[in-house]
């Protein structure tokens, strides 16, 4: 049976499968300009945040050396202030031990405190601006005068002392002391000025670095936005053009649909016209030949034997080729079909495998109506007969059911045979491939149930609507025998 | 004596004239006139009236089949014979369901038109021998393979009979009359008949006499 094997699946359309180069090229650069910029974003980043947490850092430490210089100041000038007045003390003790009970201070011990004073002096921090020197310059220079009055006052004997205390202690050891003081506080309000000057610097240099903190921020924010907006618009190009392919496959895919659906039509039209031709042109003819022939045996006397034989044997001659056109025809495009409807044409069909094989086939159908369309008919009657003529040549089966059964909304077709069956999973011939397409181009299923030892069963539902045809513009044929 | 009329129903020009030429050899028979498809077989069997109409099954524009069921309801009074080139009982069946009593296969057309022409003007039916053998080959093996019994076996001598006189084309009443039996009784008869052959209706009757060479 040549049914169906010419259904080879067409080659896929070439268009839409490949890019053009010329995109490519662009979206490869594309994905390099992004990758760039991210990595400077991410650089930009990284550069901000070290930077300013050194700076941070610095200032911290500028600010504690600040303050470290403030206090050791402090500290040397109390030591000074303290020194000078255990000095002062020390004097004027020595001078009233006299009139005042208590024990009078060594003058060796007061001479010791003069260098623990001088120690002091020295112990300021030597890191001194020029006011601050002058200021030490003079205290010192002061202290010096102290030293030398005081060291001829530790000469005096007690007679002296008690002439002179009082004038020296108000005339000279408490100007002194007071100048000390002041000095001092000078020197005092010149620190608390400098470490204002100093804070005042580390603001400024925080501020600094708040500025450029929030310059590098926003630089960073600027740089993301644009990538953001960059890689944005990279993703709408991606989607739209991963639309476009989907669209233009779902495109080629409909048309390769409309290509099988062609090529099976037609298929079904040559068979019909190839059937036609044959039966109405080379079959009429011969049958007028078998008319004519039969006219003229009876104008032959019947006593002229070597005439009659050989007018015998032009007739059977004819008669057999009249078979061959027949059943050619017949397979090509059984006019069954037109003639008589689906079922009786599927029951003439099963008769004919039933009387070629050892295969009994019955048809059973159920509220089929005699109106289908000449698609349907066509669909199912080919299904059919690839099903009976696989189960009447490769599986050896003894029976076959044929059941087509009419619904409201579909038409199901069932072929059972109980021959050794196969497994579908493997073996696909073109048959299976050509049913297949047949039943998805009329938008119905195709199921096959079988394997080895098991039988076959091929079932197959179409969608059914009353007047079909769909797309073929196939005319009702309506001329056969 | 009155000659058959008879309307002549095919598309093909050469077997109309082989046809023609057949019926005109023979003194009782007239072709009073030949149709070129369906629709005009019908318009002519209107006018025309014919005895008898030899109508080939596949015609352009309504098919035999079809312009028979017409002709059928119009004017039941006409014999027809359908020529086909198919031997299969799906044809033969709806032959007979569309009011047609004869059925001619092409090739013996030549040795037995004259026969069926007569045989259906006289309300008798008539099918190619070969027709016959296709029929009882495919029922014979079909039983041989299922294994089942030949339903014809289950038939009463009576009911063989009664069988054999409706496959002729002879009324209730008819049968009656000649079996002595009353209408009723050959209503019943005939029921059982078709209970026990498992048929819908007289076509397939006829179909089952024909094939067991009850009638020809």
């Amino acid at each position: 049976m040549p049914a169906l094997s010419e259904s080879a699946d067409p080659a896929l359309p070439r268009t839409s499968r490949e890019a053009d180069p010329e995109s490519q090229r662009h979206s490869k650069q594309l994905r390099r300009l992004l990758l760039i910029s991210f990595s400077w974003l991410l650089a930009l980043l990284i550069v901000a945040g070290v930077d300013a947490l050194l700076a941070v850092r610095r200032l911290d430490r500028a600010s504690q050396e600040v303050s470290r210089r403030f206090t050791t100041r402090n500290h040397a000038l109390a030591v000074i202030i303290v020194s000078v007045r255990v000095y002062d003390d020390q004097i004027e003790r020595f001078l009233l031990q006299d009139q005042v009970k208590g024990s009078a201070p060594d003058p060796a011990d007061v001479t010791k405190q003069i260098a623990v004073v001088r120690a002091a002096l020295l112990g300021f921090p030597l890191d001194r601006d020029p006011d601050e020197q002058l200021l030490l310059a003079a205290m010192q220079q002061q202290l010096e005068e102290e030293e030398t009055s005081c060291a001829l006052v530790l000469a005096w004997r007690a007679d002296l002392r008690q002439q002179r205390a009082y004038q020296f202690i108000g005339q000279q050891l408490i100007p002194w002391r007071t100048r000390i003081f002041e000095l001092s506080s000078q020197i005092s309000s010149l620190d608390e000025h400098k470490l204002a000057l100093e804070n005042l610097a580390v603001a400024t240099r925080f501020q600094m670095l708040e500025s450029r903190l929030v310059w590098l921020v926003s630089l960073a924010l600027i740089a993301g936005v644009l990538i953001s907006l960059v890689c944005g618009l990279y993703i709408l190009r991606l989607e739209r053009q991963a639309r476009q392919r989907y669209q233009a496959l779902a495109r080629s895919r409909l048309e390769l649909e409309g290509l099988s659906a062609r090529l099976v039509e037609a298929q079904e039209e040559e068979r019909r016209s190839i059937s036609r031709e044959l039966h109405d042109e080379v079959g009429q003819s011969l049958g007028a030949l078998l008319v004519e022939v039969g006219q003229l045996s009876k104008l032959v006397s019947p006593d002229d034997r070597v005439t009659q034989v050989q007018i015998t044997h032009i007739k059977s001659i004819a008669e057999s080729a009249v078979k061959s056109i027949r059943d050619i025809a017949l397979l090509l495009r059984p006019p069954m079909l037109d003639d008589l409807g689906l079922i009786p044409a599927l029951e003439w069909q099963a008769r004919e495998i039933s009387r070629r094989s050892d295969m009994e086939v019955e048809v059973h159908s159920q509220s089929v109506s005699e109106d289908l369309g000449d698609e349907t008919k066509v669909t199912i009657y080919r299904l059919v007969q690839e099903a009976l003529n696989n189960a009447a040549t490769h599986s050896s089966a003894k029976n076959a059911k044929v059941a087509v059964a009419q619904a409201s909304d579909k038409i199901t077709v069932e072929i059972t045979d109980d021959g050794h069956g196969f497994d579908p999973e493997r073996k696909r011939g073109m048959g299976i491939l050509g049913m297949e397409e047949r039943v998805r181009r009329f938008g119905g299923t195709l199921a096959i149930d079988s394997s080895p030892g098991k039988g076959t069963t091929v079932r197959a539902e179409l969608p059914f609507h009353s007047e079909d045809s769909p797309q073929s513009g196939h005319a009702p044929a309506t001329h056969q025998p | 004596m009155r000659k058959i009329r008879i309307l002549l129903a095919d598309d093909h020009k050469l077997i109309r004239g082989g046809l023609r030429l057949l019926v005109e050899q023979q003194p009782d028979l007239t072709v009073v006139g030949e149709a070129n498809d369906g629709r005009e077989t019908v318009s002519l069997a209107k006018s025309l009236k014919p005895d008898v109409i030899v109508m080939d099954i596949g015609m352009p524009n309504l098919n035999g089949i079809e312009a028979a069921l017409q002709i059928t309801q119009a004017n039941p009074e006409i014999s027809m014979v359908m020529l086909s080139m198919h031997s299969d009982e799906s044809y033969v069946l709806r032959a007979l369901k569309s009011g047609a009593k004869g059925y001619l296969l092409k090739d013996s057309a030549e040795s037995d038109l004259i026969k069926a022409v007569h045989a259906v003007a006289e309300g008798k039916s008539f099918f190619s021998p070969a027709v016959s053998k296709v029929l009882l080959d495919d029922y014979v093996r079909k039983l041989k393979r299922s294994g089942a019994e030949d339903a014809y076996d289950l038939l009463t001598p009576r009911e063989r009979e009664i069988l054999q006189l409706v496959a002729e084309g002879k009324s209730n009443k008819d049968v009656a009359n000649l079996l002595n039996l009353s209408v009723y009784t050959v209503e019943t008869h005939r029921s059982n008949i078709m209970e026990k052959l498992n048929l819908r209706g007289i076509p397939e009757l006829i179909l089952f006499a024909v094939r067991r060479g009850i009638i020809s």
